[in-house]
């Protein structure tokens, strides 16, 4: 039982502050919605919390150490795992080699224990063709290997940033699927950032609207929808 | 915008007190100080100019102001003319062969990573300095003018003063180019270009016109200043390589894209090495505050743009 | 540089088989050809540790550098603490490495053109630190080595080189063959993502600036034992720089052979060019470097292998 939680996380850039006072959490077994209007602060919520960016202020919690000033590879190595919004695969390996180096690195494994593992979680994402280079493979093969990529470092949190954007809806129906069976057995606190307001009833027990770097709301999707704050951010955002 | 004019403030505020306690200890230090930054300052602002809008490193910069001193070494010793004449034929005949370097091999990698600009540009230095010691041999020239010679006491101080052609040199060259960025339709563009090259391919600018020409232009200032070097100095295949180091971390110092600051920081450079080399044995460390200034702006830049 | 994942192992290994063939020819010949042999060997060995750095996306100009420090290291020690040869090049290895171990605490947090240019500077630094440092170093005259290895003899001298590197050879294989190569490879394409798969980059990038630049060191050292002086001018000559990094990209980067078939083809090609032009010979270099970049980024080596894989396509 794990359970990250940040405590009034802000950040700012020069004068802008794209993270204000955020206070959330997430718990082992959830999956959270982080929604918001574009350039609301989710990816940086994100970057935050993996170690990407350092806090100008407030804390982040994992169970009871505060993170917030260990550097990005020692996260991943304590159990936050993520994937990218813009996918950056490492074009220099292979797709198994991709896949290893969170075994090797954040779970500190050897050579040939990585391969095997990374080939054992490969199959059950139903991932093959796994010698291929990251540039013959297609859109959802990408996004699973992106998936495959986070839980090799064996997180106790994933966060997974616009997983589904690019896909068509039976492959979107496939990756929800994917999503909830993954966090379910390995008993996952996940954070989710979509646009796709489909996917996050489909997938969420409750969201997190951010906007302009702060909460705005949060609860149960079908409450917060309702929420006047949370139509307006989105209708002024479209502005 | 804010922070760059501290910067720039506080650059040139160090460099006045510098040169006011030189003025003060030792006047010729000043005078050979700010000689010494001239010729940095000439050489660097066209360094600062590519840095700042094509964002390309060339490492054949050094090599390109070699290759206009020996340009200009045999238009004078062939026609006859004082090299101060032929920088006006070497400066259009550096703009030509700016154009050809940028246009055959440089134009070829700005899509590509850094990196392939970096090996690409080192590569063309390395045909530049192989290129002239195959044609003119290792064998150093020099021009002897009488002119350079010229010298002027004020109290009990006497001092070259032809030097002083090289500070003057680099004020002509900020002042053409910021006239021609601020005031020009051509320069306004590039400098757009520089700050945002997307943008400005939207709003219908030819960014790779505007890139070849401020090459181009760089490359004739670099040939006018290989005629100034030219009267001062004996040249060598190897001469420019120096230089190429010397300016980018002069750009680097005074921030890319700004061009006012490069006096300053050459400056800075020129009267620290002229004050290493007033000390007993200091002449053959001077090199050493150039390169250890490098490291240190190199480094701090870096971590200020981390945080 | 185009990243490409080299699946195939046949080509570099066919290449590499000949290599090792070309090392061994000049046993069966006279002195000149080993000392060519010798030269040839040296650059190999400095174009092979450029390219394990250059694997990481870290760009180095710091060869001479290293090369030259290696150098004096190597005399100094065999001259004022009587080192044997053979302990002086182990101890050069480990002066050259300990420094870039130091300096690369720092300057391995630049990146690009600030990197490269820092490298370059270190190089420069090292050069004028022993060049005014007269009474350690003997200043621009240099020094001389009070006894060569195997007093100079030609064929056990060349062998030494072949050993030396066959073993930079196999170390840079276990750098491709080892989780080094997936930490490597992974800064090279991207940091942020390779931080957040575990990766600790910067101790990854200073294992492999150390070490590279223990090789180096250890080259120097050979070469001062070879030549049996050393000056300012010739130990960190700037072509210790240039040389190795046009064979290189003409071989290929990001592999072991590429390194060892472009310092054989250059080191050959430009032995025979200097008998011809003395001067300048090495503008053929620089042009071999620009046309490699326009026009074959991937080298010799890559070149192979794509074509074999677009002939296994086509089947």
């Amino acid at each position: 039982m794990s359970e990250l939680r940040t405590e009034n996380l802000t950040i700012s850039f020069g004068g802008l502050t794209a993270t204000d006072n955020v206070n959330f959490n997430i718990k082992s077994g959830e999956i959270v919605g982080i929604i918001g209007p574009n350039g609301a602060g989710k990816t940086t919520l994100i970057n935050l919390i993996a170690g990407i960016y350092y806090p100008t202020s407030g804390k982040i919690w994992l169970d009871d150490k505060d993170i917030s000033q260990i550097p990005a590879h020692e996260r991943s190595a304590l159990g936050i795992g993520r994937t990218f919004q813009l996918i950056h695969p490492l074009e220099g390996l292979t797709v198994l080699q991709n896949v290893m180096t969170g075994f090797l690195f954040a779970q500190k494994m050897g050579l040939k224990q990585a391969r095997e593992e990374a080939r054992k979680l490969c199959r059950t994402l139903e991932l093959t063709g796994l010698d291929r280079a990251t540039g013959e493979i297609n859109i959802l093969e990408t996004k699973k290997m992106e998936i495959a990529k986070a839980l090799a470092t064996n997180p106790k949190v994933m966060f997974l940033d616009e997983v589904m954007a690019g896909l068509n809806s039976t492959e979107t129906l496939e990756a929800i699927d994917i999503v909830k069976q993954i966090a379910a057995e390995r008993n996952l606190a996940v954070g989710v950032v979509e646009h796709v307001m489909g996917v996050i009833t489909k997938l969420t027990h409750s969201v997190i609207v951010l906007d302009t770097g702060r909460i705005i709301a949060a609860g149960p999707y079908e409450d917060v929808a309702q929420n006047e704050r949370v139509k307006s951010a989105y209708l002024g955002g479209g502005v | 915008m804010n922070k760059k004019k501290i910067y720039t403030i506080a650059g040139i505020s160090a460099a006045l007190i510098l040169s006011v306690i030189l003025l003060i200890i030792r006047p010729t230090i000043l005078v050979y100080g700010i000689q010494r930054a001239g010729i940095y300052a000439a050489i660097a602002l066209p360094m600062a100019l590519v840095l700042g809008i094509v964002h390309i490193v060339n490492l054949a910069h050094g090599e390109m102001m070699m290759v206009a001193a020996y340009l200009s070494y045999f238009i004078c010793t062939t026609f006859g003319i004082d090299p101060l004449v032929a920088a006006i034929p070497t400066g259009i005949i550096m703009f030509f062969l700016g154009l050809i370097i940028f246009k055959t091999s440089i134009a070829h990698t700005l899509e590509a990573p850094e990196l392939n600009q970096l090996i690409l540009t080192f590569g063309v230095a390395m045909v530049l300095s192989q290129s002239v010691n195959l044609i003119a041999t290792s064998q150093p020239r020099k021009i002897s003018l009488d002119y350079v010679s010229a010298s002027a006491t004020i109290g009990d101080v006497s001092f070259g003063i032809y030097d002083f052609i090289f500070p003057v040199l680099a004020a002509l060259f900020l002042a053409v180019l910021i006239y021609f960025l601020k005031k020009t339709r051509l320069g306004k563009a590039a400098s757009a270009v520089g700050q945002n090259p997307r943008g400005a391919r939207i709003v219908g600018i030819n960014v790779d016109l505007t890139y070849t020409i401020i090459f181009s232009l760089a490359s004739m200032i670099i040939g006018v200043f290989g005629s100034f070097f030219i009267t001062k100095f004996s040249i060598f295949p190897a001469v420019g390589g120096t230089f190429t180091m010397k300016s980018f971390a002069l750009v680097a110092m005074a921030g890319i894209g700004n061009l006012p600051m490069v006096i300053g920081a050459s400056l800075v450079l020129g009267l620290a090495e002229s004050l290493v080399m007033s000390v007993p044995h200091g002449a053959g460390w001077s090199p050493m505050i150039f390169f250890g200034l490098i490291i240190i702006v190199i480094l701090s830049r870096s971590f200020r743009s981390k945080q | 540089m185009n990243s490409t994942v080299q699946k195939n192992k046949t080509w570099p290994v066919i290449f590499g088989i000949l290599g090792v063939i070309v090392m061994i020819l000049p046993f069966f010949s006279g002195p000149y050809i080993q000392s060519i042999g010798r030269t040839v060997i040296t650059y190999m060995i400095l174009a092979i540790s450029w390219d394990m750095l250059i694997r990481s996306g870290q760009l180095s100009f710091g060869l001479a550098g290293f090369f030259g420090l290696g150098s004096y290291a190597a005399v100094l020690s065999a001259v004022n603490l009587h080192f044997n040869p053979f302990i002086s090049i182990v101890f050069a290895a480990l002066v050259a490495g300990l420094i870039a171990f130091l300096v690369g605490a720092v300057v391995l947090r630049l990146r690009g053109m600030y990197f490269a240019i820092t490298t370059l500077a270190l190089g420069e630094i090292f050069r004028i630190i022993i060049h005014n440092w007269t009474s350690l170093t003997g200043g621009p005259n240099g020094k001389l080595l009070p006894k060569l290895a195997f007093d100079g003899a030609s064929i056990p001298t060349y062998a030494m080189m072949v050993l030396f590197a066959l073993i930079i050879i196999a170390l840079s294989e276990y750098f491709k063959r080892s989780r080094i190569h997936y930490a490597l490879t992974a800064i090279r394409d991207n940091e942020i993502v390779a931080k957040s798969s575990g990766i600790n980059i910067y101790k990854y990038l200073l294992i492999a600036f150390t070490v590279t630049a223990a090789i180096q060191g250890a080259a120097g050292a050979g070469f001062a034992q070879l030549y049996g002086f050393v000056t300012p001018e010739s130990s960190f000559n700037a072509n210790y720089t240039l040389i190795p990094l046009a064979m290189t990209l003409l071989g290929g980067m990001y592999s072991t052979w590429g390194p060892v078939i472009g310092a054989v083809l250059l080191g050959v090609l430009g032995e025979f060019l200097k008998l011809y032009i003395p001067y300048g010979h090495l503008v053929v270099y620089g042009i071999i470097i620009i046309l490699v970049l326009l026009f074959m980024p991937w080298g010799i080596v890559g070149m192979a292998g794509r074509l074999l894989k677009k002939g296994e396509s086509h089947e």
